[in-house]
């Protein structure tokens, strides 16, 4: 039972640092002057988002929601290649 | 006892990923050129996403009261830093060589190009 | 317990409102894709904290991964600076 408190307090003492980056990484989407800035931006978000979320399942003490942050790192890195594609050829699927 | 060392690697291995994630954005905001945001942004990805997912499964593994679908959270969580370690670089990599080659990012601050001469393609 | 899973769904819930502005007020509308993908995902750490995690691994694959696809496949055959 101690465990469990020393586990809750340091996660939860944790929580606001996360959140303090996730604000500026959306001022950078915000105001990135060009296309690749804000898709970098975008990355490193959803990146450091699904490892909130593997964070979050074990404050929550609810291990099944881990999944999410399994589908999120796969979809997110399937949007940047849509848009390096975009740039780079400027053809979709070829 | 076990149990106590591997919960404490996990929340140690968790700050450090906090850490570096806040260095990646702090960097991602004040570095003046796309080429060099790249670096600041794979080291959020890489030690901001992929060390806290590690440091996760040992403290599931470590965390006796979540009963045993704890051992899914840990195989899940170490499953997705493997999985993110194989993919941040190459979707980094894609970004870079297209705004490389579309010249949709400006390059203003440099000191050497050694792609400049017909060898980015 | 209960405060720290509303504060967070309501800091995402602000960043959505601000990425939602940006994209429809957007003249470069690759620019809006990437806003919609901002968007997309604060609602899936808003559905995550509010203890729906079914609701949000249907909603990841849809608004994050196809539905930029399809409008990046629509701005590639369109033109993209609107006017």
């Amino acid at each position: 039972m101690d465990l469990e408190v020393l586990i809750s307090s340091a996660l939860t003492a944790l929580i606001p640092a996360y959140v303090a980056s996730f604000v500026l990484y959306a001022v950078r989407v915000v105001k990135g002057p060009t296309i690749p800035d804000r898709v970098l931006a975008v990355d490193s978000l959803g990146y450091d988002l699904a490892a909130f979320m593997v964070v979050l399942s074990i404050l929550l003490r609810s291990p099944l929601m881990v999944v999410c942050g399994l589908a999120l790192v796969l979809w997110v890195y399937a949007f940047d290649i849509y848009v390096a594609k975009y740039l780079e050829a400027r053809e979709m699927g070829g | 006892m076990i149990e106590l060392v591997l919960v404490a690697a996990g929340l140690t291995l968790i700050a450090i990923g906090v850490f570096y994630d806040f260095v990646g954005a702090v960097g991602l905001l004040r570095l003046p050129n796309f080429f060099t945001r790249l670096h600041a942004a794979t080291a959020g990805a890489i030690g901001g996403a992929v060390v806290p997912m590690i440091g996760a499964s040992l403290v599931a593994l470590g965390a006796e009261y979540l009963g045993p679908p704890r051992f899914f959270l840990a195989g899940a969580a170490f499953a997705s830093g493997l999985l993110l370690m194989i993919l941040a670089q190459a979707g980094s990599h894609a970004i870079a060589r297209a705004a490389y080659l579309s010249g949709e990012a400006p390059r203003e601050p440099i000191l050497y190009d050694a792609l400049e001469k017909g060898g980015g393609e | 317990m209960e405060v720290v899973p509303i504060s967070i769904a309501a800091i995402a819930a602000l960043l959505s409102i601000v990425a939602t502005y940006l994209a429809v007020r957007s003249r470069d509308l690759l620019a809006a894709v990437v806003f919609s993908a901002v968007q997309s995902t604060a609602y899936a750490l808003i559905y995550y904290v509010l203890m729906a995690p079914d609701i949000a691994l249907v909603y990841i694959p849809v608004s994050v991964g196809i539905l930029p696809a399809v409008t990046v496949m629509l701005v590639k055959k369109t033109e993209r600076y609107e006017e």
